[in-house]
């Protein structure tokens, strides 16, 4: 699979070619166009692994995150992907280790990526953000999306990442919430409440905005929901 | 200090190198990333009446957040308004600026905030009853939804509202329709604020209240 991005950073689009044979998974809704010869098939998990169960599961933990699996089987052809989120995009080649990705940066990836969507991650702790996360593991790669612009932080100690700035992460990283500064009483009343704290060697990528803070912005002006 | 706006206009931040012993001051909320062993400290910004008051009235937060290194080597951390869009460095020597509402991203210690009455003005123009102002010696940080332009301004210059970001003291605010009657409520202009005075505006390419106004609509 062949991965071409454009239009980079303000209305990224990211077309993927694909030969004869190959399959590639995309987030239900981020397909824009495609060749007519391609077969898709909508699963809520890992192609030929989404079982009823698991399915029934997800709905009851209020996810509804539905993907989308395209072949070629006929022959060669190309997937055009986007976002509804102004920003930029990336590649990613997962290669035997494993990369937390939050869910909402979820492209698409190669066949040979597992998805693993029953990572708790930051779940069982206090958050105010309801962020929902992917392990991608196994052999290929990953596209990720983002609110603004990427950047990577080689993180070689410690360091902290707001939890709506973080894209994903290499699994070698240890994390946990917590308060950015030394007092919890600082942290609150200075607006950063729960924040990632990334400890060990690897890498975060981070995005420039944060989806949810420019929502609430728009709150003030915004009608109210009937 | 070394500060460096990246990620391109449309998607502004700022990246901030602190050397031991220096400190940023931020819009609450305005960190995205930073070394676990910066000190973060909360505080009322200019006192608790004009905390108040900053918060109530001119769409700022009570706190601010003052970032300290107190470790041995440099340390590095981001900041970010909550709208994608540009970001400019000003620095004062013993001027005084205007910022609109939520514009402040982040300042120097010489940096003194404060609260300064727009006028009702500004206020019926969509654009605050209250302005921060931002005074001293030292660099200040703001924000804007979409790109800023500068206007040197001499004489008038009408700026629709809700746009206006940023102004030099030497500006005046006053109201009026963008047109005739009829041009200034069909023609989506409605009332704009014609600028007066001698000195640099600021504008931002996109508002809020204009994304909101065509959202609104489609709700139901």
């Amino acid at each position: 699979m062949k991965i071409e991005f454009t239009h980079q950073p303000g209305n990224t689009a990211a077309t993927l070619q694909l030969a004869q044979g190959e399959r590639c998974t995309t987030e239900s809704g981020a397909m824009i166009a495609m060749s007519g010869g391609l077969d898709i098939e909508t699963t809520t998990h890992k192609r030929g692994k989404g079982g009823l169960l698991k399915a029934a599961k997800r709905l009851l933990g209020g996810e509804s995150f539905f993907l989308n699996h395209f072949s070629a089987r006929q022959g060669a052809g190309e997937v055009v992907l986007g976002t509804a989120l102004a920003g930029d995009m990336m590649a990613y080649r997962v290669d035997g280790d494993a990369l937390m990705v939050q869910a909402g940066s979820f492209v698409a990836c190669e066949e040979g990526v597992e998805i693993d969507t029953s990572w708790q991650g930051f779940k069982n702790l206090l958050s105010g953000e309801s962020l929902f996360w992917l392990k991608l593991s196994g052999r290929g790669q990953v596209v990720l999306s983002a609110f603004g612009a990427i950047y990577p932080i080689e993180v070689d100690g410690e360091h902290i990442v707001d939890t709506g700035h973080i894209v994903a992460f290499q699994e070698s990283l240890d994390f946990s919430l917590t308060k950015a500064g030394k007092s919890w009483l600082h942290s609150m009343l200075g607006g950063e409440g729960l924040v990632c704290k990334f400890k060990g060697r690897g890498t975060v990528w981070c995005q420039s905005h944060n989806p949810g803070s420019f929502g609430l912005s728009l709150r003030p002006t915004l009608k109210r929901r009937k | 200090m070394q500060a460096q706006i990246r990620g391109s206009d449309a998607f502004s931040y700022l990246a901030v190198t602190l050397e031991p012993g220096e400190s940023v001051i931020a819009e609450s909320d305005a960190m995205s990333s930073m070394a676990a062993d910066l000190d973060l400290q909360a505080r009322m910004n200019g006192g608790l009446i004009a905390g108040l008051l900053r918060k109530y009235l001119a769409g700022e937060s009570l706190f601010v957040s003052v970032f300290k290194n107190n470790t041995p080597a440099a340390r590095s951390m981001t900041l970010v308004q909550p709208t994608p869009g540009g970001i400019r460095a000003l620095d004062l020597h013993n001027d005084t600026f205007y910022l609109q509402p939520g514009a402040y991203l982040a300042s120097t210690e010489g940096i003194k905030l404060g609260l300064g009455f727009a006028g009702f003005v500004s206020w019926i123009a969509g654009e605050g009853l209250f302005r921060t102002v931002v005074s001293g010696s030292g660099t200040v940080w703001y924000g804007a939804y979409g790109a800023l332009l500068d206007k040197q301004v001499d004489g008038e210059y009408i700026v629709d509202s809700s746009h206006l970001v940023a102004y030099e003291p030497g500006i005046k605010l006053k109201l009026q329709l963008a047109g005739g009657l009829f041009s200034s409520f069909f023609g989506g202009e409605g009332l704009v604020t014609r600028v007066t005075g001698r000195g640099r505006i600021v504008v931002q390419t996109r508002s809020l209240t204009g994304l909101t106004g065509w959202i609104n609509p489609k709700l139901r």
